[in-house]
């Protein structure tokens, strides 16, 4: 019988780091428009 | 400054819709028997490589109109879509060889659509790093304007690469001219996540541009000091 890889810790990584990135880039923006804005 | 707060809020909802995207790749789309869980990084992966791709091809327009019009919102329009694409190669160069690994036994192979993936980061980041490097605004535009076609020029050749060259990247199985070859529970989700990142790439280009903006706007106050590095 054929079995499935078990390969769920890549998968894993992938998208705790897809959304780290995407993340930290959203809090860069805010955190630069801050320091623009501040009077 | 009405732009910023838009980019915001359209982030934001971006990232929510993101998590519902998570949710729904993980916990209800099939897994596909040959590859296992790893294929689900493909919901990850390909949006993000449409948007890195797509950005560049808007920063060579932008690049070229502002060759011809000298209007500075195409300039600033093509430096925020840099940043954001480059954002976005960065996710393609760290889920693929995650990807790579247990299906193809290696994190990287130097073939063709792999190295040109490559090439269009370094394009990203010379870019960037260029803007950065020139101070006098006209001459930044303009030598950032030759490179950003530049940059647009190289897009074609990532995707035909496939089709041109032998590599181990596969074809393309939902962008090609016949019907996409993917379960309708998994094209779905797919098409989910293509329509967050598209709002990621709004919104983040957004702020982006509104940062630009409130830079120059500082900078004729007088006042350069802050918000530096959005050139």
């Amino acid at each position: 019988m054929e079995t499935v890889p078990q390969n769920g810790g890549f998968m894993i990584a992938a998208y705790i780091i897809t959304g780290a990135i995407l993340l930290g880039y959203a809090l860069s923006l805010y955190l630069r428009a801050r320091r623009s804005l501040r009077p | 400054m009405k732009l910023l707060r838009a980019g915001q809020w359209i982030t934001g909802l971006a990232l929510l819709l993101l998590a519902g995207v998570y949710v729904r790749a993980l916990a209800f789309t099939p897994v596909e028997r040959m590859q296992g869980l790893a294929q689900k990084i493909f919901y990850l992966h390909v949006p993000a490589a449409i948007w890195a791709e797509t950005a560049m091809i808007l920063v060579g327009i932008a690049s070229v109109f502002y060759l011809f019009l000298k209007d500075p919102r195409l300039d600033r329009f093509a430096a925020a879509s840099a940043e954001v694409g480059a954002v976005f190669a960065v996710i393609i160069l760290t889920t693929g060889p995650i990807w790579g690994k247990p299906i193809w036994g290696t994190w990287w192979s130097w073939d063709a659509r792999l190295t040109l993936t490559l090439f269009l980061f370094l394009l990203y980041m010379g870019y960037l790093l260029l803007r950065n490097a020139v101070s006098d605004p006209g001459e930044r535009a303009r030598f950032s304007a030759v490179l950003g076609i530049c940059g647009m020029v190289l897009v074609p050749f990532i995707h035909f690469s496939v089709y041109m060259f032998r590599t181990l990247h596969p074809m393309p199985i939902v962008l090609k001219p016949s019907s996409p070859s993917l379960p309708p529970a998994m094209l779905a989700t797919w098409l989910m996540s293509l329509g967050v990142f598209t709002l990621l790439y709004v919104g983040f280009v957004m702020q982006r541009y509104g940062l630009s903006y409130l830079r120059e706007q500082l900078e004729l106050a007088g006042d350069g000091g802050r918000g530096r590095g959005e050139g």
